[in-house]
């Protein structure tokens, strides 16, 4: 355990290093909200009550599956600049380099996530402890879950970079526009909603929404969502922690 | 260290086939073999990064494959290509690689420096990684062995892109760490290298171990034993090589334009004779080079094949 959190303090050295990176992407999710989603809001706030702390809430849910993404794609970038050899090397257990990578990315969503969180709270005046802490919560089940799923999905880069990226991007487009993350799921037309319920954000954003006290009318049950953002995150951890063991080797060479 | 019938297959290829071979407790083990040889794929196996297609592999007694973690705490590779970390310092990685394997924090420090120093890295220590020379990173590559002392020790070509005074240097740690009781294995194509370092070596060729043994007895194992190279003022005649041949004795002679090469048992027996019979067939001898064969003649012998493509 104290080398899996030595490898992990290793990792987060280096995002914390990155300092300009979560600067900037604060300042973009600033951007976003003060110009974007409050003129949203003003659009649709005559169906939707608050749709400024909805649309906040989305964008935070999407930070959320962008830092998912990094992890995997870190991982892979550890693959291809001959890292993942080195750190295959080292005396931990697959399942323990794997934990290692989740830290990291726990960290990286927590850092760029918190701070919006914290702003969007006291933007709409609903800044309480125990909401910001129910919410970080949330989005960390729904963040292992993204990661267990980048993870589970690296073994393609093995073969192509470039079809891993590919992937990755549609991946992307269908997972997040195919999502509650800026519509609620009672809003959305009968050819569009099927769809959305098998997007993990769906229940992401739902269940983050839902914990911060958002009106239940525009939001899926909030105990499925729980269970169902639980369970991505573990089924896709633990597939990706066999994929790790069982499949992904750290170089091919002769 | 042991492997048993260890096959590795990619695709259609295959990088090993059927491999045996063994290891002593406190040997330098080079592995000599060109490029493609399974080297490299045989050592990514005993340290676990990569899993065989079949057969088995030991090393102090731990299966490769069923205790992965146990092994690769016993172990320690200095890889091929020297793995980036690239912007960190060489100094924070010996950190970070020192504290993977519970090395004593007290003594960390000046374990680092003293490694860092003997490998002509410490003036590089703050430097990027990425601002490393080729040789700097493979001496790094070294250093994180050098700090952890495992009881096995792998080395794949632990010298390419390091200068001559940089070779010497690192051959004298991997060395010196035997002494200090680690097993050590090195893969390597070079031959100078092989013969500087190896208690044992074993051929591998097309994924198969075709030899394994010290270097005296491999050299032994050619026929003839010492090499003559002769020059003449004048091209070799054929009358020449057939009066060289009927000397008698175990010879094996070649000529190209005024040079002879004779594979000879003993070379203080036929000099004389030869020196005799060309003087007698008015041959003037120009130069006289007796040498033992080397790795690549071994190599040759034994394969069919030079261990390095000729241009």
């Amino acid at each position: 355990m104290n080398r899996v959190l030595t490898l992990a303090a290793y990792n987060v050295r280096i995002l914390l290093s990155e300092r300009t990176w979560f600067v900037l992407a604060w300042a973009l999710f600033g951007l976003q909200i003060a110009v974007y989603g409050s003129l949203m809001s003003k659009l649709v706030s005559t169906t939707v009550p608050n749709y400024l702390f909805f649309y906040g809430v989305g964008l935070m849910v999407i930070t959320v599956f962008d830092s998912g993404a990094d992890v995997g794609r870190h991982f892979v970038e550890h693959a291809h600049e001959g890292e993942l050899p080195y750190f295959l090397s080292l005396p931990v257990s697959r399942g323990g380099f794997l934990a290692a990578q989740a830290i990291y990315g726990v960290a990286n969503t927590m850092i760029k996530v918190l701070p919006p969180l914290i702003g969007v709270l006291w933007f709409v005046g609903d800044l309480t402890v125990q909401g910001a802490v129910f919410a970080l919560i949330s989005m960390f089940l729904l963040g292992l879950g993204i990661t267990g799923i980048m993870v589970s999905m690296s073994f393609i880069a093995f073969k192509s970079v470039d079809i891993y990226s590919a992937f990755l991007a549609g991946l992307s487009a269908l997972i997040v526009r195919f999502s509650t993350v800026f519509y609620p799921l009672i809003f959305m037309p009968s050819f569009y909603s099927p769809i959305s319920v098998f997007s993990p954000l769906t229940y992401g954003a739902d269940l983050t929404r839902w914990v911060l006290g958002f009106d239940s009318n525009f939001l899926i049950n909030p105990i499925f969502a729980a269970a169902v953002v639980t369970g991505v995150a573990v089924g896709t951890l633990s597939l990706s922690a066999r994929i790790v063991d069982k499949v992904i080797e750290g170089v091919k060479a002769a | 260290m042991e492997t048993l019938d260890l096959s590795k297959r990619y695709g259609k290829t295959d990088a090993l086939r059927g491999l045996n071979f063994t290891v002593n407790e406190g040997e330098i083990m080079v592995i000599l073999g060109p490029n493609g040889s399974g080297k490299t794929t045989l050592l990514m196996i005993l340290c676990t990064i990569l899993k065989p297609t079949s057969g088995t592999a030991k090393v102090v007694g731990i299966d490769v494959v069923e205790e992965g973690t146990k092994v690769r705490e016993v172990m320690g590779i200095a890889f091929q290509e020297a793995r980036g970390f690239w912007r960190h310092k060489p100094s924070s990685i010996l950190r970070f690689h020192a504290s993977m394997f519970d090395i004593d924090p007290a003594k960390r420090q000046d374990l680092i420096e003293r490694t860092m120093k003997d490998l002509e890295l410490w003036e590089s220590r703050d430097k990027m990684f990425m601002h490393l020379s080729g040789g700097q990173a493979k001496r790094l590559e070294t250093a994180k062995v050098l700090i952890q002392q495992p009881k096995l020790a792998i080395f794949d070509e632990p010298t390419s892109q390091v200068d001559l005074r940089g070779k010497r240097k690192i051959w004298d740690k991997i060395r010196e760490l035997r002494d200090q009781g680690s097993t050590i294995i090195v893969a390597t194509n070079e031959v100078r290298e092989a013969e500087y370092l190896a208690d044992r070596v074993t051929i591998l060729h097309q994924g198969q171990r075709i030899v394994c043994d010290t270097i005296p007895k491999l050299k032994d194992a050619i026929a003839g034993g010492d090499i003559v190279e002769v020059d003449f003022e004048d091209p070799v005649s054929r009358k020449l090589v057939d009066d060289l041949n009927g000397l008698g004795g175990d010879v094996s002679l070649s000529s190209e334009g005024n040079q002879l090469r004779a594979k000879v048992s003993r070379a203080e027996d036929w000099v004389p004779k030869m020196t005799s019979a060309s003087y007698i067939a008015g041959a003037k001898i120009a130069s006289i080079r007796i040498t033992e064969p080397s790795l690549d003649d071994v190599f040759l012998h034994f394969t069919g094949k030079a261990l390095v493509d000729q241009p």
